[in-house]
């Protein structure tokens, strides 16, 4: 693409200015993780700690069984990960490059899913759970991402499915086709891009989902890394300082997943060159 | 190209799910050995309602809240207690306190409530206790051979009616006057007097507070030149939760409710006064910052460590941030509005009903009470201990008092000794439907805080709708 | 290319005929597509929907061991005005809605359409917009509770530094919920995202055209990116409006619904009326009135979809 160079600097300042306000509460996180408790709230802020306490992040893994936590948080973001990219993926397939009766009705159903407020149904569904014995178990956690994976993915793939031309289904068609192969070889390569976000934000919702391993864990041998954070608030005071070195270490896989993961839609997919 | 892509992403997908199946089968092997130690607990269930002999394995389940500190004191208590009942094994859950309700909520709409619970008169305790859920222990406490009434201190039992015992405090949290020594020494101002007997009236409270409130020229609240809208320093940190300007309204004899829990008494003269005075802090003499709802952050020890305020009024267990803060703090008593008071708080242990061995949950509880195993939590600051003993006998009061930082020596007379002559339970102790009460004075209060409305009139518009939510005393038969 | 052009048809215009061949074939490849996701609903989701909305029918509290059917007491406790608390906090989560979905579209588009730009390090860019959403709640809120501390905190300093008026920020009646907006607009990086997934599938070749005839940025940006990216913002925007409608989190970690209930957001209430107060009954009758307002909205902006979203696999 070409773009003037004025254009470049104007984008790149704005970016910039954007970004330093962006990464303020990152910096003060990490600055925070190194630092005595009485360091972190003064006026005007220290933004370079002295001294560094690394020390923290010893104790905050050794107050929280950090290493149990991980592979317990692991598990479950691998399993939804997984279940969540296949099934939403056939889905939206299912609902956007398939005409059939009643389509567009029974999407609208399910979208309802996501519009009651979770607090009304989270008894009946721990009694479920627990009716069919999965209470402290992975299963209440990552079961439902093999059915569908969720409705937002699902309408996330929807609409960039919809907005993937018919001309290579009819190609395909031509060359005999089935569904299958069109979902496989056609729709999800030429959304990638979509199909990336949607795992990006399935590690990330996973690895940082609070509310279900706290209603549905129990012993503590199964529990993730997201409660182990919630183990530092006190009935009187917090160990902020051991919570924010805890926070950082949670953190830290997530950042190098997202700098590695957004790399594969930087470069926009050339529609032009399939099309021929 | 894009298939290339597409087949490393693949690729990663089958490694990523053949480290699950590794995984899982590693699970596996743990839910094998948790179901053979449920299989302990319902063999022992079986025993239910029998003398458990010893030898007979016994599961209590125990849930909490707290910082790492804390839960580790809790645990050393569970350890001290599993050594003394060989036969018993405590499972310590510890959930987050934000979500502590949530989650026994649904435990106890499962049928899976613990033996033992950590509860907050605040919030469902009560409500769990109206419905019968929880174990009078008034029964436990009379027959008792360590523990009794009169062994502990005042006020941290919580009662559902008179003669209904539903919890025990591990130990009470009082309230004090915390200062920054330095600011004082530096404006030449005598500091907070820790005896009661000399305590500050209202009005010198108000006179000491303005002359340490500083404008950015350096003049203070009684100069006529003195700038408002610039200030450095103010004079004092203004408590806007219940639990802080509650001792003020007990202080000047008023009360939440009327003594025969039937009338909504905030309206009424004597806390309408201390309402109207402490809002006057802020709006009409600027000695005190703006209000800050729930959370006060930075917390007491940032605002005197870094002279934002040069006193604060706050719980006991700011002594433990302000000690690791190293201010060079000090605490004095509250000022005194007619008599001296200091309102106390504390979370509460309590017996579900439905728990198969209420004996060893008893005993448990008892351990839990225990100033021992808490040593650590006592001698930061954050805690202090339940056993009356542990305040009179100055053996034991040295363990946890003599020369440390979270001490300082205004903390025999503004603490320990307010505590044991001059104590008032909490409101959540006793009016009944607080929380329903609270939501409509406190969107009341915030207007007088912000100098919207003068404390009578706001207060008076609500009376009304808080009387009908006006249950009455759960202290009055 | 038969297929296709069967299949793009409105399945209306067939309906009084029989199904053929191919409207069967499709609507069991299609029902065959769906199934995980639709056995998923009724299983996991549908059951417990239906609880609530019996339960809404219904005393029911938790630790009270016999539940009363009620018939529609609850609703009319909440139509009939008895809890002013209901009105209130609806009308703080429209204003809410309001401000936030415009300031939260406009922002994270043309946040996307600048990281989408060939500049240097922008891989850094796109994840330092998007760090302040793996930042945990637990400690990202107490930055902004210290940021925005009227007498202690950066903001403040930093406004009155410059010589501008401050602000009560979380802490005053009419700036409180400007202030919540403010702090989840930290949070829009998975907006930004998607609207960058977006604009990676507009092809080049588009704009090149552009280039060809002498148009500018502009014209590139009305002609080109936002018709292409309609079906993005179509998604955007009602995920945005469902998520903003059940605001929750800011009320409960950073004000508690103060100062006078100006932030007493709706879900903060029903969560408070359930789990605080046990009433789960009353607080199921309070979701079902926000689910048929999420619905609503849904609907309108679904059925309006049709003129303005464009979508290149329907022509």
């Amino acid at each position: 693409m070409r773009e003037s160079r004025l254009k470049l600097t104007a984008g790149f300042t704005t970016l910039l200015i954007i970004s330093v306000m962006f990464i303020v509460p990152f910096v003060w996180l990490l600055r925070s993780s190194v630092m005595d408790l009485s360091q972190i709230f003064i006026m005007p802020p220290q933004w370079i700690p002295k001294p560094f306490h690394f020390e923290n992040f010893k104790e905050a893994m050794t107050v929280v069984p950090f290493g149990a936590f991980f592979k317990n948080t692991l598990i479950i973001v691998a399993g939804v990960l997984i279940g969540t990219v296949v099934s939403s993926t056939i889905a939206a397939f299912g609902f956007s490059r398939i005409k059939w009766k009643g389509r567009d009705m029974v999407f609208a159903i399910l979208m309802s899913a996501m519009m009651l407020p979770g607090a009304v149904t989270l008894i009946p569904s721990f009694l479920g759970w627990k009716e069919l014995g999965f209470y402290d178990t992975f299963y209440p956690l990552i079961l439902p991402s093999y059915f569908g994976g969720g409705m937002f993915n699902i309408f996330l793939l929807r609409q960039f499915y919809m907005s993937i031309p018919q001309d290579f289904d009819e190609a395909a068609v031509v060359d005999g086709a089935t569904y299958f192969q069109i979902y496989w070889r056609i729709l999800l390569p030429l959304s990638r891009s979509a199909v990336i976000v949607v795992a990006l934000f399935t590690f990330l919702g996973s690895w940082n989902d609070f509310m279900g391993p706290l209603i549905y864990l129990k012993s503590d041998s199964r529990f993730t890394l997201a409660l182990g954070l919630q183990m530092f608030q006190g009935s009187y005071n917090a160990q902020w300082d051991l919570l924010m070195a805890a926070s950082t270490a949670v953190v830290l896989p997530c950042v190098l997943v997202f700098l590695v993961g957004q790399r594969f839609f930087l470069e926009g997919i050339t529609l032009t060159g399939l099309k021929g | 190209m894009i298939m290339n892509r597409w087949k490393y992403t693949s690729a990663f997908m089958v490694t990523v799910l053949s480290a699950v199946l590794v995984m899982s089968g590693c699970t596996k092997s743990d839910s094998s050995n948790n179901s053979s130690s449920s299989d302990n607990t319902s063999t022992s269930t079986n025993n239910a309602g029998t003398d458990t002999k010893s030898g007979e394995k016994i599961t209590l389940k125990l849930t909490g809240w707290g910082a790492p500190a804390e839960v580790a004191a809790y645990k050393s208590a569970i350890a001290n207690f599993e050594q003394d009942h060989p036969n018993v094994k405590v499972e310590f859950q510890s959930i987050s306190s934000g979500d502590y309700d949530t989650k026994l909520t649904t435990m106890v709409a499962g049928n899976d409530e613990p033996d033992v619970a950590m509860m907050e008169s605040a919030t469902i305790a009560f409500p769990l206790a109206e419905e019968g859920k929880f174990l009078n222990l008034q029964d436990f406490l009379a027959s008792d051979q360590q523990i009794t009434l009169d062994s502990i201190v005042p006020n941290i039992t919580y009662s559902q009616a008179p003669g209904n015992i539903i919890g025990i405090g591990p130990g009470p949290e009082t309230f004090g006057l915390f200062y920054n020594e330095d600011v004082f020494k530096d404006a030449g101002i005598e500091p907070p007097p820790s005896d009661i007997s000399k305590a500050w009236t209202w009005d010198q409270f108000v006179d000491v507070a303005k002359q340490l409130t500083l404008d950015n020229k350096g003049r203070n609240a009684t100069d006529p030149n003195f700038d408002p809208k610039n200030i450095k320093q103010f004079g004092i940190n203004l408590p806007t939760w219940w639990g802080q300007y509650s001792n003020f309204i007990y202080s000047n004899g008023g009360d939440f409710l009327s003594a025969d829990g039937k009338t909504f008494a905030l309206n009424q003269p004597a806390a309408v006064e201390v309402i109207q005075k402490l809002a006057d802090l802020i709006n009409v003499y600027h000695v005190a910052p703006s209000p800050l709802q729930s959370k006060n952050i930075p917390g007491t020890n940032v605002a005197l460590q870094t002279k934002k305020v040069a006193m604060a009024i706050d719980g006991q267990w700011a002594t433990s941030s302000l000690a690791e803060s190293k201010v060079h703090f000090n605490v004095g008593v509250l000022p005194v509005m007619k008599e001296p008071v200091t309102t106390v708080v504390a979370g509460m242990f309590s017996i579900f009903k439905s728990t198969k061995h209420p004996q060893e949950a008893w005993e448990l509880l008892k351990a839990l009470l225990d100033p021992e195993a808490s040593l650590d939590m006592l001698t930061n600051g954050t805690w202090m201990p339940a056993p009356k003993d542990w305040y009179t006998d100055s053996e034991k009061l040295a363990k946890w008092t003599k020369d440390l930082p979270a001490r300082p020596s205004g903390y025999q007379g503004a603490v320990i000794d307010m505590l044991l002559n001059h104590s008032h339970a909490t409101p959540t102790a006793y009016v009944k439907n607080f929380n329903k009460i609270m939501d409509i004075v406190n969107p009341a209060l915030d207007k007088v805080w912000l100098g919207k409305q003068s404390a009578q009139e706001a207060l008076d518009s609500i009376a009304a709708k808080a009387q009908q939510q006006v249950q009455g005393r759960r202290d009055v038969e | 290319m038969e297929m296709t052009a069967k299949d793009v048809q409105p399945a209306g215009t067939r309906a009084r005929n029989k199904f053929s061949k191919r409207e069967k074939k499709a609507l069991f490849y299609g029902l065959l597509f769906t199934a995980p996701a639709i056995i998923g609903f009724i299983i996991f989701t549908l059951g417990p929907m239906i609880a609530s909305l019996y339960l809404s029918l219904t005393d029911y509290n938790v630790f009270k061991d016999t539940t009363h059917f009620i018939g529609l007491d609850n609703y009319t406790k909440l139509f009939s005005g008895e809890d002013d608390l209901f009105y209130k906090s609806l009308g703080t989560t429209f204003y809410f809605v309001i401000l936030r979905v415009p300031a939260v579209i406009i922002i994270s588009f043309f946040l996307a359409i600048l990281l989408n730009m060939n500049l240097k390090g922008r891989s850094l860019f796109r994840t330092i917009i998007y760090l302040p959403s793996i930042v945990p709640a637990v400690a990202s809120s107490m930055i902004w509770l210290w940021l925005m501390n009227p007498d202690l905190g950066l903001l403040n300093t930093v406004l009155e530094w410059l010589h501008l008026p401050t602000s009560s920020w979380l802490f005053g009646e009419g700036s409180v919920i400007p202030s919540v907006v403010l702090t989840t607009l930290w949070g829009i990086g998975g907006t930004v995202i998607i609207f960058l997934a977006g604009l990676s599938g507009v092809p080049k070749s588009y704009y090149e055209a552009i280039d060809v005839d002498g148009g500018g940025w502009y014209s590139k940006l009305r002609h080109i990116t936002i018709p292409m990216l309609t079906p993005t913002i179509f998604f955007n925007t009602i995920m945005t409006i469902i998520g903003s409608f059940q605001v929750f989190s800011e009320a409960y970690i950073l004000t508690q619904g103060g100062p006078n209930n100006k932030s007493l957001f709706f879900v903060f209430y029903l969560w408070r009326t359930a789990f605080r107060d046990t009433e789960m009954g009353y607080a199921s009758a309070l979701a079902w009135v926000l689910f048929v307002i999420i619905m609503i909205f849904t609907v309108l902006i679904f059925k309006t979809s049709k003129s303005w979203v464009h979508y290149e696999g329907e022509r």
